[in-house]
């Protein structure tokens, strides 16, 4: 049926990719693009593992067709790095406190986490969990994950008062 | 899920006569975080898929004291929680939207799409029922304005005629004095879907309630007002007991689903006591 030649901006990068208009945006991603960070998971919008920025919002790309993403904007998790491919603050929390075991849903926690942080940088526990109220974990129990949010938050405040100061 | 053709029109008016032109085989897409998962599970399975993301002009958020609110049919839930504007003047909207779903849901859900839908297990068209909200539409036959009211028919079905299309959603100014509240109700926190939803909008002066506007769903197959509650209220002082005897008879006065998720009487209950705190926190009443 219907095939589509879409242009995205992928952190940073221009990207045409030609796509069926059924091409959910998670397997563009990865079947197409080969950027495999962005995990599927459940595939119902449930657990959040699929996150990925649209116009620097977070959204699931299991719940949106490749063809929406058209003359749009991308961050996924392969964005996070800087370009000396140096973790980003978000990521090195999750490293440093516990914030994944398997390891698989935490490129959407990510993505999550950034998207929160840039609208709330210096959050209540409450307000991380909330905020992470639409990625699953199955594996730690979410306290390390929480602590890794806080983690980072902190790390971002610091970085700022650097640039700052 | 099954191919389809995409069609990107350029404005509400073209995408109405597409819909037309095509008939029952098609389908409009706003957001996609409730159309996508029906797609997938091949419960519709359309030969066209009508895009609305291209349309200029259904983006916006309006207000003036004379008309009230005016939100384009493809806001966002999540730029809804986030107006100023709204948070300001329309607290109990702004409050809703932020707890619909999930941050990721509420950034690609619309509000169009999200009433035209008509998923009885979701907050927003419960809490702008209770604030007498109205729809804008488009269709072959013209526009016309539908009260929410009117527009929900039944189960996952709207008033919305073959080809008509949502454009705007109406709220009416805030009149002095009134207050509201929205309760979503989850049984359990991992739930994004509510089981109960409850909004109590009042204009109370010196403890005695003026005129209330009260609506429930989730439990129900669509969003319900409640008349007789409303005609109960008005006019006599606010009481613990008297909140619980509307809670009651609201409770009694509809028609309840009965589900995996709760059997009728445990939904009706919670219905009874979510809108008896609901209606304690709008009045400023301990129970």
């Amino acid at each position: 049926m219907s095939q589509h030649l879409i242009r995205v901006k992928i952190n940073g990068e221009e990207h045409e990719v030609s796509v069926p208009a059924r091409r959910l945006l998670a397997a563009m991603l990865r079947d197409d693009l080969h950027m495999t960070g962005t995990k599927r998971g459940c595939e119902t919008g449930i657990c959040g593992a699929c996150t990925v920025h649209l116009d620097g919002k977070p959204v699931k790309s299991c719940l949106a067709l490749a063809v929406q993403a058209d003359g749009r904007a991308l961050t996924t998790i392969e964005g996070m790095c800087g370009a000396d491919k140096a973790l980003h603050p978000i990521q090195k929390a999750f490293l440093e406190h516990g914030g994944l075991q398997c390891g698989y849903c935490t490129p959407g926690f990510i993505m999550a986490t950034s998207a929160f942080l840039a609208e709330n940088p210096r959050p209540t526990e409450k307000d991380v969990r909330v905020a992470l109220s639409g990625n699953l974990c199955r594996c730690t129990g979410y306290v390390g994950i929480v602590e890794s949010v806080m983690a980072a938050a902190r790390a971002m405040a610091e970085e700022t008062k650097e640039v700052q100061g | 899920m099954r191919d389809f053709e995409f069609l990107r029109p350029a404005t509400a008016a073209e995408a109405s006569r597409m819909l037309e032109d095509i008939g029952e085989e098609s389908r409009l897409l706003a957001g996609g975080t409730a159309l996508l998962l029906a797609l997938r599970q091949r419960l519709l399975t359309p030969t066209h898929v009508v895009y609305l993301g291209g349309v200029a002009g259904l983006h916006r958020i309006e207000f003036d004291e004379r008309n009230g609110l005016r939100i384009g049919a493809l806001v966002t839930v999540a730029e809804i929680a986030e107006h100023p504007l709204i948070k300001a003047r329309y607290p109990m909207m702004a409050a809703m939207a932020g707890q619909v779903a999930n941050p990721q849901v509420r950034s690609m859900a619309t509000l169009g799409g999200n009433l035209c839908y008509g998923d009885p297990a979701t907050d927003p068209p419960i809490c702008l029922m209770a604030m007498g909200a109205w729809v804008l539409t488009i269709g072959p036959d013209g526009g016309r304005e539908i009260k929410l009211e009117d527009f929900f028919v039944d189960y996952y079905e709207s008033a919305l005629r073959p080809a008509e299309i949502v454009v705007e959603i109406r709220v009416p100014a805030p009149m002095s004095g009134v207050t509201g509240m929205y309760t979503r109700f989850v049984k359990t926190r991992a739930e994004h879907r509510p089981l109960v939803g409850a909004a109590v909008v009042a204009r109370a002066v010196g403890g005695e309630c003026l005129e209330s506007w009260i609506t429930v769903g989730a439990s129900t197959l669509i969003p319900t007002r409640l008349h007789r509650a409303e005609q109960f209220m008005k006019g006599k002082a606010v009481t613990p007991h008297l909140l619980l005897e509307m809670a009651e008879m609201a409770a009694g006065d509809v028609s309840v689903v009965s589900d995996f998720r709760g059997d009728e009487a445990y939904r009706r209950d919670m219905i009874r006591v979510v809108l008896a705190r609901t209606a304690a926190t709008v009045f400023s009443v301990s129970l």
